[in-house]
């Protein structure tokens, strides 16, 4: 979502701005880690997409990679300790579903959950970005958007058997990703990333894509605000 | 002023219709390939968009607060058909933008712009030919040049598929003037017509009509901005420049036009009698309900069709007859869809001619659409 005023000039060299930035590339990176090895996990569990999803988690290497270029650049350590407990819930939930062969549960979390997250916060941070993490994070962003439609393609052609499990597992997993945003609001701001712009970007592309699973408005009204009212 | 109002009434026309009955399959809406127009409104104020999402059955947007509201997606909430006098029929969808006026009156700026181009993107995004923007919208997307902003994420924005709906708005208005004058006794040709919010898009255009194309005895400019005031008053070559308080006294009609978040409290005594109010604004500029006999208002820029629209969003905006009437901002994509021109036909700052307003007029005389006219 480009910004609509013209933006203060941020120093990239603060120690303020490097501290925040140390959380959030150090998401940014765990988040990509762990949606290789997602798919590679849904590799295992739908054999006749295994091809695709092997591709898929090849990229989001690539893009972890390209992340991590982002930190060195500004010279920043990621903090990979916050990340990984920032993830584990949401790790353990697609874990467990996994274990239990939930595909459906385990599409919702990393192909629409994770993903809009991340297409809704490189949108957000492209314009706020550093020129170099600006062009790896717009090349990266529109790869993001094949996997998620890898996600709606699938639910959509077994949308009425998926359905009910996509509901309790939206149910289950969308209040972590507003606790998540909460968690990390402070840091994002001083990035120059609003938490209100945050969550519409989500909601839109959350939105969508059951739009194009093939839940109607209402649902995808009750849905995508599911935990967020508090 | 704690004068209670209550508006003298005279309904020329109330007309049955099936507004209420919904289909089950309301919500399915689906995406069409077909032709269709838009329309992106958005509710008067947070308390007005809690009492619409507890209505229209969700509880997840009704108990919230601005924060949340900052924080909506644009949503299609309606589906309509609109059939003209010419038999022709058309279909459109409602976008609710989600923005609040109180975003701008709490400096939210940033949550009110990027409610508009969701917004847009929304609409295109499903498909839409041409889109109106209704209420703030147009005059958020002027005020913070959002023309200079094409690409919302993955999708380039095209501004032709949009119109603010002014042109129209301002011919209905002055339809409105022309019209309802002679009903209370005011002679045009011997009235003094105060336009509140004159160097607005609307208001302008309003001023152009009233200038050309009737006799007014006078005209009355009232805006914020001087400068903008003194150029259209060059513009016109006529029109006294004047604060509202020294104005309403010496005005037979008045026309308010402002983008005001909240309406102005007016002390009805201080008014000429008669005195004809036409009241534009959305929300309404007037605060005060008026009581007197000798004071009339009248709900502006608002038509009303010939035939029942199949639709739910009017009477959320508590339209009289929500099967019926309408923005006229709303009813200029109508009438582009019904006419196939799709163009931003009103677009930019002050550029709306009398030639234009004559020639939407047109159409809209052609299909069924009249100024409203009960007070």
């Amino acid at each position: 979502m480009p910004q609509l005023e013209a933006i203060p000039a941020i120093d990239f060299q603060t120690a303020t701005y490097k501290d925040a930035y140390s959380r959030i590339n150090a998401i940014v990176i765990e988040g990509e880690q762990e949606a290789h090895d997602n798919y590679l996990t849904l590799a295992e569990m739908l054999a006749d997409k295994k091809e695709e999803l092997v591709g898929l988690a090849k990229m989001e290497i690539r893009h972890m990679k390209g992340f991590q270029a982002c930190g060195k650049n500004l010279k920043v350590t990621p903090d990979m300790v916050f990340a990984k407990e920032f993830f584990s819930e949401l790790r353990g939930n697609f874990q467990k579903a996994s274990a239990e062969g939930k595909v459906v549960t385990c599409l919702l979390i990393q192909s629409l959950i994770i993903e809009c997250f991340a297409i809704a916060a490189y949108n957000i941070y492209i314009p706020v970005a550093d020129d170099f993490a600006r062009k790896i994070t717009e090349g990266v962003v529109k790869e993001e958007y094949s996997h998620l439609n890898f996600g709606e393609v699938w639910l959509n052609a077994h949308f009425e058997e998926s359905k009910a499990e996509l509901e309790a597992a939206n149910r289950q997993n969308l209040p972590i990703i507003w606790r998540l945003l909460n968690a990390v609001a402070d840091d994002a701001r001083i990035l120059g990333m609003e938490k209100d712009a945050l969550i519409e970007d989500f909601m839109i592309a959350y939105g969508e894509a059951l739009g194009n699973i093939g839940f109607n408005n209402r649902d995808i009204m009750r849905m995508s605000a599911q935990g967020l009212a508090g | 002023m704690g004068s209670k109002l209550k508006i003298k009434t005279f309904k020329f026309s109330l007309l049955p219709s099936s507004f209420f009955l919904l289909p089950s399959s309301f919500f399915l809406l689906p995406l069409f390939d077909n032709l269709m127009f838009g329309l992106i409104g958005h509710l008067t104020s947070l308390e007005h968009a809690q009492s619409v999402a507890k209505e229209l059955g969700y509880p997840e947007y009704a108990d919230q607060g601005l924060d949340f509201w900052c924080s909506a997606p644009p949503q299609i909430v309606d589906t309509i058909t609109v059939t003209s006098i010419t038999g022709q029929k058309i279909e459109g969808r409602y976008v609710e933008s989600c923005f609040l006026p109180e975003m701008l009156a709490t400096r939210r700026i940033k949550a009110a712009t990027r409610k508009i181009l969701n917004a847009m993107a929304h609409a295109q995004k499903n498909g839409i030919n041409i889109t109106a923007l209704g209420g703030f919208s147009s005059i958020i997307f002027e005020t913070f040049n959002l023309q200079q902003i094409k690409q919302i994420r993955n999708l380039k924005l095209d501004f032709e598929r949009f119109t603010t709906g002014n042109t129209h708005t301002a011919y209905i208005l002055c339809r409105q003037v022309e019209q309802a004058a002679p009903k209370l006794g005011i002679e045009l040709s011997k009235a003094t017509v105060a336009v509140c919010g004159a160097t607005g898009d609307i208001g302008s255009a309003v001023c152009r009509w009233l200038n050309v194309k009737t006799n007014v005895a006078e005209l009355l400019l009232i805006a914020r901005d001087k400068e903008r005031l003194q150029d259209l008053q060059t513009e016109l070559g006529r029109g006294k420049i004047m604060g509202l308080e020294e104005a309403l006294p010496q005005a037979d009609i008045v026309v308010w036009v402002a983008s005001m978040p909240k309406g102005v409290e007016i002390n009805p005594s201080t008014l000429k009698q008669p005195c004809l109010l036409i009241d534009g604004g959305y929300p309404k500029n007037l605060a005060t309900q008026v009581q007197h006999p000798e004071i009339y208002v009248l709900n502006g820029g608002i038509v009303e069709h010939s035939l029942d629209i199949e639709w739910k969003i009017m009477k959320i905006v508590n339209m009289d007859v929500p099967g019926r009437q309408l923005f006229a901002c709303f009813a200029e994509s109508m009438l582009l869809e019904f006419e196939k021109l799709y163009t931003n036909f009103s677009w930019g700052r002050n550029q709306i001619t009398v030639e234009k307003m004559e020639q939407i007029g047109e159409i809209s005389v052609k299909h069924g659409f009249r100024p409203l006219m009960s007070f």
